[in-house]
């Protein structure tokens, strides 16, 4: 069972405090921020009130506890059963060469029983051996915070090398790729990983690496009719944005979406993608990239 | 009965979550399946849980909820919070941490009457001690025996227990990134849960994260397959509110990353043949028996995928195949078109008439679902044909309508 109070996050908050416990006697600002830490929004309403009126027998009066060690929580068969699963998922070699030890434990799924349909085809190779390596590098230059020197291939074929400091990889499941995103350098903030040739660390001393370019947050406003369940289909295909929906009347809505401006292409297809159950209303040059684009539509039907 | 943030069945709250996730735009007075009150415990509880999230909007007819997610800036999905939220009594927690403390420290394992006796030792540093009776340990043994984190052995007409020893020797990283993107990821965020820091080295992009919902419901399809047994599914129609049940053979759980959608496609006896259902339609799942034409099934299915361009069997027409044909043209600049053909064109052909024109052509057993997809291409569609008629006619009508709509001359 997924929902389990084994799981949950009063027990894992009153681990934490036992493990606090164990090691000194609690005061009860450290309970408190302990549960603050960990739990919910209201949980500091519940959880010190508990410990401390002895409804839950786990700390004493003094702030110790008659445990002697701090809390240990053995993986779970359904734990297990999902790492034996992920395990024979090839990108897990993007981490380590890991084999795990769970000889008796049946994996929650198999590969073949999952198919992502819609997927590109041109997804990043992850069992090839330099892709590994620059990967586990990136990895490490973004833990310890280090440069790297990198060379990728142009658009056109040819190599080319770039400083970079990198901040973190970026998934995209649509597109089965990772970018690096990083600051200093000039030509943009991201890397594909699958255009990079080689990496490495790049030890000469760096004079004004520049900051990373923040995200450009656009909106786009419009309107949708709900006919052939496009409400739905709208919400769900956009719900991975922060937006905005209104009911305007009984089956007309207006829909707000925050996206980044070097998506805005994307988010151009991805509207016209609905039909006519879609009507961009602002901001007007957005309507105007519409407009453009079914005004090439009607030249081609001549 | 008092409010609590916890709740005992997720059901009532997956609903919810779906509400002010997915539509986010209806006021208190809309929420009509259950009580005012409910409501306004579900929205407290969400506020409690997701409160950096929760946003509101004053509007003439009330207030309205919503939750504004922007999966690519939250490094961990939120919306895992809602599955640690079991509701327990005290006596489960007291027990509990007690129980795995005994046997962790114990360097043997320990029958039944010597764990009851260090309980004991344990409460009595209390006030009013608790008291636990020999058959509520013995039964939290025996769950905890089911779920793994107890071993008991029986020696004799002995039962001994013992701590389970096993730990997740997986990276963080890895942890970090498969919770986000592999079924069940909430598993994953469990394992991560045990760690004191977790530095967040990775963001997701075009990340849905609506299936979080439908966690429970996919691990019970999965251990269904796995076993390849019977299962019974109830759902949901949302727009009558109506519970159907089917048994079926489950075969494969099909994802979309382009809508977030996730289905399992099974056959279903009652229809004699292999169908999608959505995963979020499905409210329970309850296993049955193994059945031999499992694999006999999956096979079938896989003959199938050459000719699903999404999850659909079958067409609306009555035709039991469908063409379709749509050419596209671009300019020199514009050699990314072909490339992105390329790789979208999943079981379809494609034919370069010159170098700037291509041709696509499938045939599926349901062409309607390839429509969404061919209008991505509008400003270089030049011809299209549906095996479909009346599919291709509102193909066309609706771009005439998208004509109208933006005011271009001609449109209808």
């Amino acid at each position: 069972m997924i929902f389990s109070e084994l799981y949950s996050a009063y027990y894992h908050t009153v681990a934490a405090i036992l493990k606090a416990a164990v090691d000194h006697p609690l005061q009860t600002d450290e309970i408190y921020h302990i549960v603050q830490k960990h739990a919910f929004g209201e949980s500091i309403l519940h959880i010190p009130s508990a410990l401390l009126e002895e409804r839950w027998q786990l700390i004493k009066q003094d702030g110790t506890t008659p445990f002697q060690k701090a809390p240990y929580m053995p993986l779970t068969t359904l734990e297990k059963r999902w790492l034996k699963a992920i395990s024979l998922d090839p990108r897990i070699h993007l981490f380590c060469d890991c084999h795990f030890d769970f000889s008796e434990i049946e994996p929650l799924f198999l590969p073949e029983d999952i198919l992502i349909f819609d997927q590109y085809s041109d997804g990043d190779d992850y069992k090839n051996e330099t892709y590994i390596q620059n990967f586990r590098l990136i990895l490490d230059a973004i833990k310890k915070k280090y440069p790297l020197l990198i060379t990728l291939k142009s658009r056109k074929g040819n190599p080319i090398h770039r400083v970079m400091m990198p901040e973190h990889l970026e998934y995209s499941e649509k597109d089965d790729k990772f970018r690096l995103i990083g600051s200093g350098n000039p030509f943009g903030n991201t890397i594909n990983l699958g255009r990079i040739i080689h990496c490495q660390p790049y030890h000469q001393p760096i004079e004004n690496l520049g900051k990373r370019n923040a995200p450009n947050q656009q909106k786009v406003i419009f309107e949708l009719v709900d006919k052939r369940k496009s409400l739905e289909r709208v919400l769900l295909h956009f719900a991975h944005f922060a937006k905005e929906a209104e009911k305007l009347d009984q089956h007309l809505y207006r829909i707000t979406i925050m996206y980044d401006k070097e998506d805005e292409t994307e988010l151009v297809i991805r509207i016209l993608s609905f039909g006519p159950m879609i009507k961009v209303i602002a901001p007007l040059y957005f309507v105007d990239l519409i407009k453009q684009r079914l005004l090439q539509q009607k030249s081609c039907e001549h | 009965m008092a409010y609590s943030e916890l709740v005992k069945n997720f059901n009532h709250i997956r609903d919810y979550m779906r509400e002010f996730y997915v539509y986010g735009f209806k006021c208190r007075n809309e929420f009509t399946k259950k009580s005012a009150r409910s409501y306004d415990d579900e929205r407290r509880r969400l506020e409690s849980w997701l409160g950096d999230y929760m946003q509101f909007r004053q509007t003439a007819d009330g207030k309205q909820v919503f939750l504004s997610i922007d999966s690519r800036m939250s490094r961990h999905n939120p919306l895992y919070q809602a599955w640690k939220t079991k509701s327990f009594t005290d006596g489960d927690i007291t027990l509990h941490f007690i129980l795995m403390d005994i046997l962790h420290v114990s360097k043997k394992a320990l029958t039944l009457h010597e764990i009851t006796e260090q309980m004991d030792q344990y409460l009595s540093y209390f006030t009013k001690p608790r008291v636990f009776d020999s058959s509520t340990v013995r039964k939290k043994l025996k769950e905890y025996v089911e779920e793994g984190i107890v071993i008991a052995q029986k020696h004799g007409k002995t039962m001994f227990y013992q701590c389970s020893q096993s730990n997740c020797t997986l990276s963080v990283d890895a942890l970090d990134f498969f919770s986000e993107i592999a079924p069940c990821g909430v598993i994953g965020s469990f394992l991560l849960d045990q760690y004191d820091t977790c530095e967040n080295h990775f963001t997701f992009k075009h990340h849905y994260i609506t299936e979080t919902m439908d966690s429970e419901i996919l691990c019970a399809i999965f251990l269904g397959m796995r076993e390849k047994r019977t299962i019974t599914l109830k759902t949901i129609n949302r727009h009558t509110e109506r519970i159907s049940e089917s048994q079926v053979i489950p075969l494969r759980i099909m994802i979309s990353v382009q809508n977030g959608r996730q289905y399992l496609m099974a056959y279903a006896s009652q229809f004699k043949r292999i169908t999608p259902f959505r995963i979020d339609n499905i409210v329970s799942v309850t296993i049955g028996d193994i059945n031999a034409s499992f694999d006999a099934m999956r096979e079938k299915l896989n003959r199938m995928l050459p000719h699903m361009w999404g999850v659909s069997t079958q067409s609306r027409s009555g035709q039991r195949m469908e063409h379709v044909a749509f050419t596209i043209q671009y300019a020199e600049h514009e050699q990314h078109i072909p490339q992105r053909l390329e790789c979208e064109k999943r079981c379809g052909t494609i034919t370069y008439l010159d170098p700037h024109t291509i041709k696509f052509e499938a045939d599926v057993f349901d062409a309607s679902e390839m429509i969404p997809w061919i209008r991505t291409f509008i400003c270089r569609i030049t011809e299209i044909s549906f095996s479909d008629k009346a599919l291709e006619n509102q193909f066309k009508s609706d771009i005439e309508e998208m004509y109208a709509l933006y005011g271009i001359e001609g449109g209808a």
